[in-house]
């Protein structure tokens, strides 16, 4: 029983990246009805300039957080002004492709500039463990764990209490009618885009914490997206739930399940648990109902 | 206050839809624009607020002027802030917003948040029901109902002029009555100047003080409301009258045809 509560709670750590990357997800969903492949890259970078300024220069851990979120978010407006307004108007799956496109081109950067090498994050978070009756968990995941819950807390009270918040809630509805009430649109698929580059740098931040930064890691927006999807993609609580119980499901199926099939389970987990949520609940777990009228 | 000078509208390079219109509204006054399906009503409307823009249409020549500036080129959000609140056909609500979330979108251009929570006392004495219902869904309100949320809404942009699309639509008649009640009170207490889109011409033209006749993209008749209501013309057409006591007969009514000599 101990091994298996190990194994959970050391899923719920790897859950709440996923349901950061997933956050970052929906939030573009949320507001633009985008759905984007090009969070991955963004978590990586934020990564990777994270460690630019850390273990690169040597820059204390404020120092480097901040410009690492800076130039994170830079990217991300980039990516909204100059590919995917041009596109405002057009079929969404044009959108969604031109967010493949850019996952691939900024793959060769960051590919190109790690060279197959990989990057390791000087400690900037607390070591050793912390034991409770038999179970051991890292303190620094812990700490990242908490600001994940943190993260989505605030977030969601945006959304919920500020004005841009509700500002986004009303452009993620009608874009037109939002217009008519005098929202500047464009500017909230800016907002949008740079608090998600930021939730990005964050998750990547957290990831980078507890693996290396090589050339796989754009690759857990894979998983973000797979979270998203399930937790219906306008959802953060979905993104939140998902996120963790993908981490869970992973981790304890590995632990009980590679040992009969010889390895490998971790990476096929996400896939089942989505192909099953998708044929039970299409629109995802915690997915919006639309509101019909007769 | 506003001036359509001579305006042509095209959709998509290609329809032809406003083939010169022109109707100003005075400051103050209750405008009426009445005609048929597909008359270019809806389009004057959109040419004005901008929102033209957001369905390919085009103002292709002539201009909009509001309060001295030309408005033809200006971002719906920027027309908003001006002054000139659209109120959209089909009442369009934000639906999983709440009743009192929708009408502070209404109030998303403006930063004075004082004033904002008074104008939202304001909308709520406009409309009690709304009240009541605040922290509903707004997707699941009535036709009625949602009619008065569309109007608070625009009503907390503190427009100078509001534009309202056909409000009367698929409403009972003392529903009607009532929202045009309201809509003179607006008029009168906030001192907005409205523009109506009615095919109800009965009760536009019985608040309104001017009024305009569409058809085909033309403007083909106007004149003040009460003079509009006197016109034999409009008495067939629009109220529906005839000569009352008389026999009508086929030939009546293609006599009728052949008086509507306005159209071209």
């Amino acid at each position: 029983m101990t091994g298996f509560l190990q194994q959970a709670i050391t899923g719920l750590m790897i859950g709440s990246l996923y349901a950061l990357v997933a956050a970052s997800i929906v939030l573009v969903y949320k507001a633009t009805h985008v759905v984007s492949l090009a969070h991955g890259q963004l978590v990586a970078f934020g990564a990777l300039f994270f460690w630019l300024f850390l273990g690169g220069l040597g820059l204390p851990f404020w120092m480097g957080l901040i410009p690492a979120f800076f130039l994170t978010a830079l990217i991300g407006l980039l990516i909204e002004r100059l590919t995917l307004r041009p596109l405002i108007g057009q079929p969404l799956i044009a959108a969604f492709l031109m967010t493949f496109a850019i996952f691939i081109a900024l793959e060769g950067v960051f590919v190109l500039y790690l060279k197959g090498q990989t990057r390791a994050l000087p400690t900037f978070l607390p070591e050793g463990n912390l034991d409770i009756s038999g179970l051991s968990i890292p303190i620094n995941q812990l700490i990242s764990f908490f600001v994940a819950i943190l993260l989505f807390a605030a977030v969601s009270l945006i959304f919920k209490y500020t004005k841009l918040g509700l500002g986004m809630r009303a452009t993620a509805e009608d874009h037109r009618l939002a217009q008519s009430t005098g929202i500047t649109v464009r500017n909230i698929f800016s907002y949008i885009w740079i608090l998600s580059a930021v939730v990005a740098a964050i998750a990547g931040i957290a990831t980078a914490n507890v693996m290396d930064i090589y050339y796989m890691l754009p690759y857990i927006g894979i998983n973000g997206l797979i979270v998203a999807i399930c937790g219906g993609l306008d959802s953060l609580l979905g993104a939140l739930v998902v996120g963790l119980l993908l981490g869970v499901v992973e981790n304890v199926g590995a632990a009980y399940l590679d040992p009969i099939v010889g390895g490998g389970v971790k990476d096929v987990v996400g896939y089942v648990v989505l192909l099953l949520v998708l044929l039970i609940k299409p629109y995802g777990l915690f997915g919006l109902v639309r509101i019909e009228r007769i | 206050m506003l001036t359509l000078n001579n305006i042509e509208v095209i959709y998509s390079d290609v329809i032809l839809v406003l083939k010169g219109v022109s109707l100003s509204v005075e400051e103050g006054n209750i405008v009426a624009l009445l005609g048929a399906n597909g008359a270019g009503k809806s389009t004057a409307l959109k040419a004005m607020s901008g929102l033209l823009k957001t369905e390919l249409g085009e103002v292709t020549d002539g201009s909009i002027e509001f309060e001295g500036t030309k408005i033809d080129r200006k971002s719906p959000e920027e027309i908003v802030k001006m002054g000139i609140v659209q109120v959209m056909e089909g009442r369009p609500l934000f639906e999983q917003l709440t009743v009192e979330e929708n009408i502070k979108v209404g109030a998303y251009s403006r930063n004075d948040t004082d004033t904002i929570k008074r104008d939202m006392e304001d909308v709520y004495q406009y409309f009690p029901i709304l009240a009541r219902m605040r922290h509903r869904v707004s997707g699941y309100l009535s036709g009625g109902e949602r009619q008065m949320l569309v109007m608070g809404r625009g009503l907390m942009a503190r427009p100078k002029l509001m534009l309202l699309d056909e409000p009367s639509l698929g409403l009972s008649p003392a529903l009607v009555k009532e929202i045009f009640r309201i809509i003179e009170l607006i008029n009168k207490e906030q001192n907005t100047s409205i523009l109506v889109v009615e095919q109800n011409a009965f009760v536009a033209l019985s608040i309104s003080d001017h009024a305009y006749v569409m058809e085909n993209g033309r403007i083909v008749l106007d004149g003040p409301s009460s003079k509009l209501k006197e016109n034999e013309d409009i008495k067939e057409f629009y109220l529906g009258l005839s000569q009352v006591g008389k026999r009508k007969s086929y030939k009546d009514v293609k006599h009728y045809k052949r008086r509507k000599r306005w159209l071209s």
